[in-house]
């Protein structure tokens, strides 16, 4: 056995020992992505329902109590109060006991009764956009079907087309094209797929780069990294053997948590297994490097960890795991090209939602491949300097 | 108090020697509020849309049109022989547009023509968004063509948008973010000054001493604190500039969450710190403990009336949701101290329970003097 392999396999053990001695990391290590994973994908569900609704209604006649229960018969819908007067039911969406109120005026019926239309106010809690956004269009669908029950000719025979994809738009007047929307991937909707796809590529990142810096800075910290120093060990010997142990669990970790994606969740695994452990592979040895370039310019394991803190979160956001890289400002898209994490993802939910093409794949893992060598480098590099 | 001060000031000189630690605990929430604010949005904007128009005639030109004046889509220019399936599956496009032959001819004889929106639903919300928006646009499509009447409408709805007219995303998440900053980074510098001490193995002058259990907490958080309440000013700063903050009538809501939220993160740092004691556990422990719970479960991205009633309990001990709340109650919806008064109480359980935590963990080891 060449010496190299042999100086190799003793330093290995020796991490290895000491990995597995101690007990937090290891359970650090093992225990989130069942627990986050779990927890998360069924937390993050952003579909809106169950919007608490006021009602003033001062015409206080069958129309306007009609239109009311026409509006809660609507699941998005929880008529919560009818309030007196507008003054009250301001002061209720101020206390964020409402999301919206809708006011009725008082010549409502009369003016339904001479056949024109009749203005009904509707004040939205608007501080979250997106759920201000969301109550307006599930509103106007109530309205439109509320507007065809009372204006419209009464529906004879089985008029009511089928719609297959989704119940929720009202059917459209005839005569107008017929979009039928095929959701690929993912033809059920579940949320939770986009997100667990995400949240296991950053555990993965994250942990790695952690755990990383901890143990290459940990033997400065001591001291001991003079007598590492002094073996006849080569520093490239050293890195890998240092980072084996972290590697090899991070590749345990991985598979769990697809495990755990595909019992909790149905998450599908479409494309080739193999792809998604390269993706992993190289994910962790990127996140291993930043972790090992980190430690080499800190000189304390206090300043190691804070400076992965500040690396690790900008990575994440860039990602397009939380919100959609096209949505971001042009100069953030360009960056985010700068963001592995962006690159594992891609491939990650490429192999398992969308069984994607190879020649849709290579050019992602190539810039994996291409991270991990220099951020590899560059740390083997900095640790030699020591 | 003589010995609180004590305690402190040797924190700080600690600190004061730590440049990098300075650095990042000042630089860091400004930049990383900024990343958060800039790029969170769920609103979708530019999605590449693939067009596959079978009928080329002006008709369908102009269908596509509708599309392609809406900002939501992006018509993509696409590979002649691809099929629409395998372009979706390369991402290059997030949703491709079908309109078969005969589509003008069909559409005049009032023949309803099938269109298929084929919609990547990897992200099965947008998908679901892409889906509805697609709907609208074309019966917008119908009535601007002369095809369909708009129909006689019994009720007109008058919308207001209150607190946030523009219905802008920043707003959102800039005030969201700021809370978000103020529980990572007291949390952080707390976990690190408690492990740090246990890991040097100083935490047993700290007990032989007779500083007693509450006295040397309070000198440990007392800077911590201040530095939190550093990074508000800062952070507040930037919102006034970047994200639209404005100054709320009665400041004093916000200032005084401030302060008890800024104890609970140190505290809750603290906990970590004293229960691990051991630097680079602690920093796991606050990450998971409060950047991650806090970023998805207290109302930052998604509102807590969506989670799930299962875990939904866990937002309620997190002190995140409850300052992100009057947060966002002082300085957008300008309310004062009727609307916050809830939250409040429950920053000033949190932290005090927070800080019994320490005590009791701090007193096992204390010998009696």
């Amino acid at each position: 056995m060449p010496a190299a392999i042999r100086r190799y396999l003793a330093l290995l053990r020796k991490e290895a020992q000491q990995l597995r001695r101690n007990r937090v990391l290891l359970i650090q290590l093992m225990l989130p992505p069942t627990i986050v994973l779990v927890l998360f994908g069924y937390a993050l569900n952003p579909r809106v329902r169950d919007l608490r609704l006021g009602v003033v209604d001062e015409s206080f006649t069958t129309e306007s109590r009609d239109f009311v229960d026409s509006l809660s018969e609507n699941v998005n819908f929880n008529v919560i109060r009818r309030y007196g007067s507008v003054e009250a039911a301001e002061d209720a969406l101020k206390s964020l006991k409402l999301d919206l109120f809708i006011v009725i005026p008082s010549d409502f019926a009369i003016t339904l009764g001479r056949g024109q239309t009749a203005d009904v106010q509707v004040v939205i809690d608007a501080v979250d956009a997106n759920t201000a956004k969301i109550a307006q269009g599930y509103l106007e669908m109530a309205l439109e079907e509320y507007n065809n029950g009372v204006a419209g000719a009464p529906l004879v025979g089985a008029k009511h087309r089928l719609n297959l994809v989704r119940a929720s738009h009202p059917a459209p007047p005839p005569g107008v094209p017929d979009v039928q929307s095929a959701y690929l991937y993912n033809p059920g909707l579940v949320t939770s797929w986009y997100y667990v796809t995400g949240l296991m590529s950053i555990i993965m990142f994250i942990n790695a780069s952690l755990v990383a810096s901890a143990l290459a800075v940990k033997e400065k910290e001591i001291g001991t990294i003079e007598q590492l120093l002094m073996t006849p060990a080569q520093t490239g010997e050293m890195l890998m053997a240092k980072t084996t142990p972290v590697f090899v669990v991070m590749m345990v970790v991985m598979f769990l948590s697809l495990v755990v994606g595909m019992l909790v969740f149905g998450l599908p695994v479409r494309g080739e297994l193999w792809l998604f452990g390269l993706a992993g592979a190289l994910g962790a040895l990127a996140g291993i490097g930043i972790g090992v370039m980190v430690a080499t310019v800190s000189k304390s394991q206090q300043q190691a960890q804070l400076l992965t803190f500040f690396v690790n979160p900008p990575l994440t956001l860039l990602s397009g795991v939380t919100s959609p890289i096209e949505n971001m400002p042009g100069f953030f898209q360009k960056l985010s090209y700068l963001d592995p994490l962006r690159f594992m993802v891609t491939i990650i939910r490429g192999v398992t939602l969308k069984d994607a093409p190879w020649t849709a794949l290579w050019p992602n893992l190539l810039a994996l491949v291409v991270f991990a060598i220099v951020l590899f480098a560059i740390s083997a590099w900095q640790f030699r300097k020591q | 108090m003589k010995k609180v001060l004590a305690q402190a000031w040797k924190e700080f000189s600690l600190f004061r020697r730590d440049k990098l630690l300075i650095l990042l605990a000042v630089l860091m929430p400004i930049v990383l509020m900024l990343l958060a604010g800039i790029t969170g949005t769920l609103r979708l904007r530019n999605v590449s849309l693939l067009v596959y128009d079978y009928d080329n005639t002006p008709l369908s030109r102009t269908y596509i049109e509708t599309y392609g004046a809406a900002l939501t889509f992006r018509i993509q220019p696409r590979r002649p022989q691809e099929s629409p399936e395998r372009a979706l599956a390369s991402w290059r496009g997030r949703a491709a547009l079908i309109i078969p032959q005969n589509f003008e001819r069909d559409f005049r004889r009032g023949a309803e023509p099938i269109v298929q929106l084929m919609i990547d639903a990897t992200d099965s919300n947008a998908a679901t968004a892409l889906g509805n928006y697609a709907q609208s646009l074309n019966t917008s499509f119908a009535l601007k063509n002369g095809i369909s009447q708009p129909q006689a409408k019994g009720v007109n709805l008058q919308q207001r948008f209150w607190y946030n007219p523009g219905l802008s995303d920043r707003v959102y998440f800039g005030t969201g973010g700021l809370g978000l900053m103020l529980i990572i980074f007291p949390a952080l510098l707390g976990a690190l000054t408690t492990a740090k001490e246990f890991e040097t193995g100083t935490i047993i002058q700290a007990y032989a001493s007779s500083l007693r259990a509450v006295q040397w907490i309070f000198g440990k958080a007392l800077l911590y604190v201040l530095i939190g309440l550093v990074e508000f000013v800062l952070c507040f700063a930037l919102g006034l500039l970047v994200f639209e903050f404005r100054f709320p009538t009665d400041p004093s809501v916000l200032l005084v969450a401030t302060v008890f939220y800024v104890m609970a993160g140190v505290f809750f740092g603290m906990i970590c710190g004293n229960a691990t004691g051991n630097q680079s556990a602690a920093i796991q422990a606050v990450q998971m403990g409060s950047f991650l719970l806090s970023l998805l479960l207290s109302g930052y991205i998604f509102a807590v009336r969506n989670i799930p009633i299962q875990i939904r309990w866990i937002s309620s001990f997190l002190p995140a949701t409850h300052y992100i709340q009057i947060v966002r109650n002082s300085i957008l919806r300008d309310a004062g101290w009727g609307t916050s008064l809830r939250p409040m109480v429950m920053l000033l359980v949190l932290a005090f329970a927070f800080f019994t935590l320490n005590v009791i963990q701090m007193r096992k080891m204390q010998f009696k003097g």
